[in-house]
């Protein structure tokens, strides 16, 4: 009789949440071998969170002067950037750094350029909405306007309510910060020629990017040992992962006063550490899509990707007058990886074939991501 | 904790504070000379009253849900007017306790959030720890003070709070930078005196006159932190208090 009770019970149980998962399920939906990003404990994903989470993206209402929205700086169409060198808050104020690919964000162990502290999509996600130094979104100490935004308006009462099912009065700031790192969590690139050509498509990319491949990987270019796995950086994470997997790296963009400074508005991990061997550490950004996300590198002071290799190829980039001045190359804390290289010119074209193999049109343009207005 | 024990009456007892720029009062809408405050925020905890002979006793927080905790009380001396677009009306111009009943001739306390609070959640923290103006996601907890001026084309404003901490968000192991100012001054009598903040002692050897808002954000990188840590008291290259700082002064009521 216990035994026959236990079945019904479990029966009734799974039941029970079998109705509460149609409703507000969620599925990664991901190719076999792409592992699930993490998601933090305390924000389960679901597909109310991830809906509000997109409105509240696209809403300039969370700016100070109703101007701005995440979108602002992160557009579908430019994989979630915003094709400036830096990008540019609601009032006007100029960020020391360029706006960066959300596309897999989900998995990168961490935030922002150099920021070693910001490991969730949740913590990052406060600095744009409130910090004031630059400001982005401006909304530092005026919280309750959101409160009121989500309770005043019908479809975010109503998708809170069902985003956050066990919470008394889902409207708040954490609430609105953790739909919209939901929906962040959700712009996932894997349809790219490049991922096909992976997948057995014979002809999803020209031979010429097929060499460009067989560049990349190799040990004379050295660009995978950062820009390495399956979202091409060295600091990314999963649902899987068994180390805490973070890069930081001087490529040698400055070296002010020979002394291997950086600009003092972008010294990188050294801002955050102190530690002189940290100048110019920067994350190596995803590859993916990096042929729509131009201007490059933490400033933006790259503006072609053909200056990129220029850069790597040099081995360091030189500045040859003006207050930056200064060899990169020879910067002391530079990179042991960029070494420079040989390159003719047709094997640059290959390089850039290959490098615009990675841009998936579906993370461009699905409504998924869109605007839902 | 030496403040008062079960045989010890304890007295109430407040602190106020007043900005200045100089001798001359300053706020969000009265300017002194070309300058005017646009913010001017920070957090006061381990407060101690000191007598002649050098004794310390604890000032106890009266916990009132808005701006003090039993450790940390908010001092907000901007009213959201004037160059101050981004603040709020509300101000909380003293710290407010009970000491042990006792004759004290000095005042000390530090300028900053305790370790232990300055690195909980933010948004799940009490008043006035819940302040997101005063929370610096970006460091990993408060800014300890938001303090600036500005003129027509310029001004400077310092931000102070932990920096270099290890860890991720949710888990700091330590600060390698605490920067946390220790105030301590003599001759300070409660009820008799005031605590002026003074812009200008603060912002000495800091260029105001060069057409562009300056900052100080607390990095360990940042050369305009050099003049400004100076006058907190503060070694800029370790974020140790190492000497008396001049910014907090004894002002007469």
């Amino acid at each position: 009789m216990r035994n026959v009770a236990y079945v019904l019970v479990t029966v009734a149980l799974i039941a029970g949440a079998l109705r509460f998962l149609q409703h507000n399920e969620w599925r990664w939906d991901l190719p076999g071998n792409l592992p699930p990003p993490t998601v933090p404990a305390d924000n389960p994903m679901n597909s109310a969170k991830v809906e509000l989470g997109r409105w509240l993206f696209y809403d300039t209402r969370l700016s100070v002067n109703g101007t701005t929205s995440c979108a602002s700086c992160h557009m579908q169409e430019l994989a979630f950037t915003d094709g400036r060198a830096r990008s540019v808050g609601a009032t006007g104020q100029l960020h020391p750094r360029s706006s960066m690919t959300l596309v897999n964000a989900a998995y990168a162990s961490r935030l922002t350029w150099a920021n070693q502290l910001l490991a969730k999509l949740e913590d990052q996600a406060l600095t744009p909405l409130l910090g004031d130094n630059p400001v982005e979104m401006g909304m530092g100490g005026r919280e309750t306007i959101i409160v009121e935004m989500l309770k005043s308006e019908p479809r975010y009462s109503e998708l809170a309510r069902r985003a956050f099912p066990t919470d008394a009065d889902p409207h708040s700031v954490l609430n609105a910060v953790r739909s919209i790192a939901a929906f962040v969590r959700t712009i996932i690139s894997y349809d790219s020629p490049y991922d096909r050509h992976l997948a057995g498509d014979e002809d999803a990319i020209s031979e010429s990017a097929k060499r460009g491949m067989d560049l990349f990987f190799s040990e004379r270019l050295e660009c995978f040992h950062c820009h390495g796995g399956f979202n091409f950086t060295d600091s990314t994470t999963h649902a899987n992962s068994r180390v805490d997997q973070v890069g930081y790296h001087n490529t040698g963009l400055y070296n002010i006063d020979a002394n291997g400074s950086y600009p003092e508005e972008n010294t990188g991990l050294f801002d955050m550490t102190g530690e002189r061997r940290d100048m110019g550490r920067f994350k190596a950004p995803t590859l993916r899509n990096i042929a729509v996300t131009a201007p490059y590198m933490h400033d933006g002071s790259a503006a072609t990707l053909d200056d990129v290799i220029d850069h790597y190829q040099r081995g360091g980039r030189a500045i040859l007058d003006g207050p930056l001045a200064g060899d990169g190359r020879v910067s002391p804390y530079k990179s042991n990886f960029i070494r420079g290289f040989e390159l003719n010119e047709s094997e640059r074209d290959d390089l850039l074939a290959f490098l615009h193999s990675l841009t998936d049109e579906n993370v461009l343009t699905s409504e998924r991501w869109a605007d839902p207005r | 904790m030496a403040a008062a024990g079960c045989t010890e009456p304890t007295v109430p007892v407040t602190v106020p504070f007043v900005a200045t720029w100089g001798n001359s009062p300053i706020s969000c809408s009265q300017a002194a000379g070309s300058q005017r405050m646009n913010d001017l925020r920070f957090y006061v905890s381990d407060i101690e009253f000191l007598a002649d002979t050098g004794a310390a006793q604890s000032l106890t927080l009266d916990r009132d849900g808005s701006w003090q905790t039993a450790r940390v009380a908010l001092v907000d001396l901007e009213d959201g007017s004037g160059a101050c677009d981004n603040g709020t009306p509300a101000v909380n111009t003293e710290l407010r306790g009970q000491v042990a009943a006792g004759a004290y001739t000095g005042i000390r306390f530090v300028v900053g959030v305790p370790f232990e609070d300055n690195h909980a959640d933010p948004l799940a923290a009490a008043a006035p720890l819940d302040d997101a103006a005063m929370h610096w996601h970006w460091r990993s907890g408060y800014k300890f003070l938001r303090a600036g001026v500005e003129g027509t084309d310029d001004g400077f404003w310092v931000h102070l709070g932990s920096a270099g901490c290890k860890g991720t968000v949710g888990n700091i192991e330590r600060c390698s930078f605490p920067n946390r100012v220790v105030v301590e001054l003599r001759d300070f009598e409660a009820g008799r005196d005031r605590i002026a903040f003074d812009f200008e002692r603060l912002l000495s050897g800091t260029a105001l006159d060069d057409a562009a808002p300056g900052d100080c954000s607390s990095g360990p990188a940042e050369s305009a932190c050099v003049e400004p840590f100076a006058r907190l008291g503060i070694d800029h290259a370790t974020g140790d208090s190492v000497a008396s700082q001049s910014v907090w002064r004894v002002a007469e009521k």
